[in-house]
C-alpha cells in the first residue's frame, strides 16, 4: 500500500496550521515502529487506570477503530478486546480492515479524550469526521468520555518515583506548546496577510458591483413601468 | 407572590458526567441502567449497579439527588428486567424513579411505597385528567411534560393539578412527537425508544462523505439528509429528514435544532414549574458541564432578581441552531 493511500481525496478535515502540523512534518521520516513503545505505554495506562473503557467496549470486542490525527503522518488502530487489547501505530491503513474511523486534528482528539469538548458538537460543526460503523464510534466516545481521562496525570502516574518530576516536565512542555502555538499563529497571520488584503479589496469591489446591479435593476423596472403606462 | 426556586435536573450517561453535573451545580442528576430499561440505551453509555451506587454517594455527599430513568415499556410477559431495575434503584437509594409504563408504575408503587415516583415524558401525559389518574392511583408526585405545550398552557395545567409537580425540558434535543407513542424509528430500523430505548439507533447510521466536502446522513440505508460543505450537520433522526417536493427542499417534521429556553426562564418559573430538565444523557461531560453551568447561572439570576446572563451555547447545539420550540409557538 502506498503511503497515505487510506486518506480519501475529499477529506473535509483540513489540518490546522499548528505546532502539531509542524511536528508531524518533522516526524514524517520516523518509522512507526519507533513510536510503538509510546502507544504500548498508553495501553498499559488504559488497562491499569481506566479498565472501564474496555468494559464498556465489551460488546464491540472484535472491532477495530482507526484514529486518524490528520496533522500527523500516522494513524492509530485500537482493538478493544478486553483480554487482548491493542493500540498499534501505522503509517497507512486499509479501510477494509477497520470497523470505523475517527478523523480530526490531534489537539481536537486529545481534548475529546479528556472530555474538554463535546464530541457531538465537534461532529455537527464538521471539525471531526467519522466513517464506518457509527455504533462503534459512539460506544468508544462514550467509553472514553466516561473514563475521566487526564492524559498528563495518567501517563505520569505510571512513572512511580519519577511521577512528580515528570509532571513538572509535562507542565513545561505544555507551556512550550502554548508558546509555540502563539508563535505559529503569528506566522500564519503574516503568511495570509497579503491574501486577506486581496480579499478585502475583492469584497469592496463586489459590494460596488452589487450596488450597481441594484441600481440598474431599479432603473430597468422603472423603464418597464413607463413602457407599460405608455402602452 | 414569592417564586418557588425550581430544581435543575441534569443528564448523566456516565459516572464522569454525573460528577461534572453535580460539580457544575445540578440539584438532581438523572441516569439509567446499562440496558434496554431506559430510553437512552446507547452503546457504551449508562450505569452499572456499582457505578450507580457510587454516583448516588457522590451526589448525596454534595447535596444533590439522583433520579433513575426506567422509562421504556417492558416486553409483554417479560417484565422481570424492568422490575429488577426498579428494585435496584430503590435498594441503592435513588431519590426517585422516572417511569412510563403503567404496569411498571403499579409494580413500583406496590413493591416500594417509599420510592418517589416521577412520570416520564414517555408516558405522554399532558392533561389534568391523565395526570390526576397517575397521581391518585399510584401516588406519582411529578410529571415530566411533553415538549408540545406553550408556557400559558403549562401555567393553566399547574393550576389544575397541584400538588403534583411539573418538570419541563429547558435545553437539548427536541422531540416533537407524542413521546412514548412514536414508532417512526421502528419503521426504518426495527427499534424504537419505547421498547428498545433507542431512536434512530447508531448501529443503523452511516455518514457518507462526498468529494464536494458535503456529507450524506443515512438511517438503515435511507438517506435522511444531505449537508453541503461547511454546513452544520445533524444526527439522522428519522423525524429530522430533509425532503425535496414540488421543487422545494425543506424539513417535514422538525429541523436539526436544539431547544434553548434560557431567555424565557422567568416565564417558566412564573408558570409554576417545579423542575427544569436538561436533555442529553447521550452527550459528553463537556456538554453537561457547559449547559448545567449556564442554567445554574440563569436560575440563580432570576431568583436573585438579576438580569439573565448572556451565555452563548451555540457551539453545542445541533445544527448550530436554537429555538424556544412549542413554549412560544412563534410559528403561529
Amino acid at each position: 500500500m502506498q503511503e497515505g493511500q487510506t486518506r480519501p481525496a475529499a477529506k473535509p478535515v483540513t489540518p490546522p496550521f499548528s505546532p502539531v502540523l509542524l511536528l508531524g512534518m518533522a516526524l514524517r521520516p520516523v518509522r512507526p515502529a519507533l513510536l510503538q513503545p509510546v502507544f504500548d505505554a498508553m495501553l498499559r495506562v488504559i488497562r491499569g487506570r481506566h479498565p472501564d473503557i474496555l468494559e464498556r467496549m465489551e460488546p464491540f470486542a472484535e472491532s477495530v477503530v482507526c484514529i486518524d490525527p490528520v496533522d500527523l503522518p500516522f494513524m492509530i488502530l485500537f482493538e478493544p478486546h478486553p483480554a487482548d487489547p491493542r493500540l498499534v501505530v501505522r503509517r497507512a491503513v486499509d479501510p477494509a480492515e477497520v470497523s470505523a474511523t475517527i478523523r480530526g486534528p490531534l489537539e481536537t482528539l486529545i481534548a475529546l479524550a479528556e472530555g474538554k469538548v463535546d464530541g457531538d458538537a465537534l461532529f455537527f460543526s464538521r471539525q471531526l469526521l467519522i466513517e464506518g460503523d457509527t455504533e462503534v464510534v459512539v460506544a468508544l466516545r462514550n467509553a472514553i468520555d466516561g473514563a475521566g481521562i487526564d492524559l498528563v496525570e495518567d501517563l505520569t502516574s505510571a512513572m512511580g518515583p519519577f511521577a512528580r518530576p515528570a509532571r513538572r516536565v509535562a507542565g513545561a512542555a505544555l507551556d512550550l506548546v502554548a508558546h509555540m502555538r502563539a508563535n505559529v499563529e503569528t506566522l500564519r497571520q503574516a503568511m495570509i496577510a497579503p491574501a486577506l488584503k486581496d480579499r478585502e479589496l475583492q469584497a469592496a469591489r463586489l459590494s460596488e458591483l452589487e450596488a450597481e446591479v441594484r441600481a440598474l435593476r431599479k432603473a430597468a423596472r422603472g423603464q418597464d413601468r413607463r413602457s407599460r403606462g405608455m402602452a | 407572590m414569592e417564586l418557588a426556586r425550581p430544581e435543575l435536573v441534569c443528564p448523566a450517561g456516565t459516572p464522569a458526567a454525573l460528577r461534572s453535573a453535580v460539580d457544575a451545580g445540578a440539584d438532581c442528576v438523572y441516569v439509567g441502567f446499562r440496558d434496554e430499561t431506559n430510553a437512552r440505551n446507547f452503546p457504551g453509555l449508562n450505569f452499572s449497579r456499582k457505578e450507580l451506587e457510587e454516583g448516588i454517594a457522590y451526589a448525596h455527599e454534595r447535596g444533590a439527588k439522583v433520579l433513575v430513568a426506567i422509562n421504556t415499556f417492558p416486553r409483554a410477559g417479560q417484565p422481570e428486567r424492568w422490575h429488577q431495575a426498579v428494585d435496584d434503584a430503590a435498594r441503592l437509594g435513588a431519590d426517585a424513579a422516572i417511569l412510563a409504563d403503567i404496569g411498571l408504575i403499579d409494580y413500583a408503587a406496590r413493591a416500594h411505597p417509599e420510592l418517589r415516583l416521577h412520570l416520564s415524558v414517555q408516558a405522554a401525559a399532558s392533561n389534568p385528567d391523565a395526570i390526576r389518574f397517575y397521581a391518585d392511583t399510584f401516588g406519582v408526585r411529578r410529571v415530566v411534560l411533553p415538549r408540545v405545550l406553550t408556557v400559558q398552557e403549562i401555567a393553566a395545567l399547574n393550576d389544575k393539578i397541584r400538588p403534583v409537580e411539573t418538570e419541563v425540558f429547558v435545553f437539548g434535543g427536541l422531540c416533537v412527537m407524542a413521546e412514548g407513542r412514536c414508532a417512526l424509528s421502528s419503521y426504518a430500523t426495527g427499534q424504537s425508544p419505547n421498547m428498545n430505548g433507542v431512536c434512530s439507533p447508531a448501529g443503523h447510521v452511516r455518514y457518507v462523505e462526498e468529494a464536494s466536502g458535503g456529507v450524506t446522513s443515512q438511517l438503515a440505508g435511507f438517506t435522511i439528509n444531505r449537508f453541503g460543505a461547511g454546513e452544520p450537520a445533524g444526527y439522522p433522526t428519522l423525524c429530522k429528514g430533509r425532503f425535496q417536493a414540488a421543487g422545494r427542499t425543506s424539513y417535514l417534521f422538525e429541523e436539526p435544532t436544539s431547544l434553548n429556553t434560557l431567555a424565557i426562564l422567568p416565564d417558566l418559573i412564573k408558570a409554576g414549574v417545579t423542575a427544569f430538565k436538561i436533555e442529553g444523557r447521550q452527550r459528553g461531560r463537556a456538554y453537561v458541564a457547559a449547559v448545567v453551568q449556564a442554567f445554574r447561572a440563569g436560575v440563580d439570576a432570576v431568583m436573585a432578581g438579576r438580569a439573565l446572563p448572556d451565555i452563548d451555547l451555540d457551539r453545542i447545539t445541533e445544527g448550530g441552531r436554537q429555538t424556544t420550540g412549542a413554549y412560544e409557538k412563534a410559528w403561529r
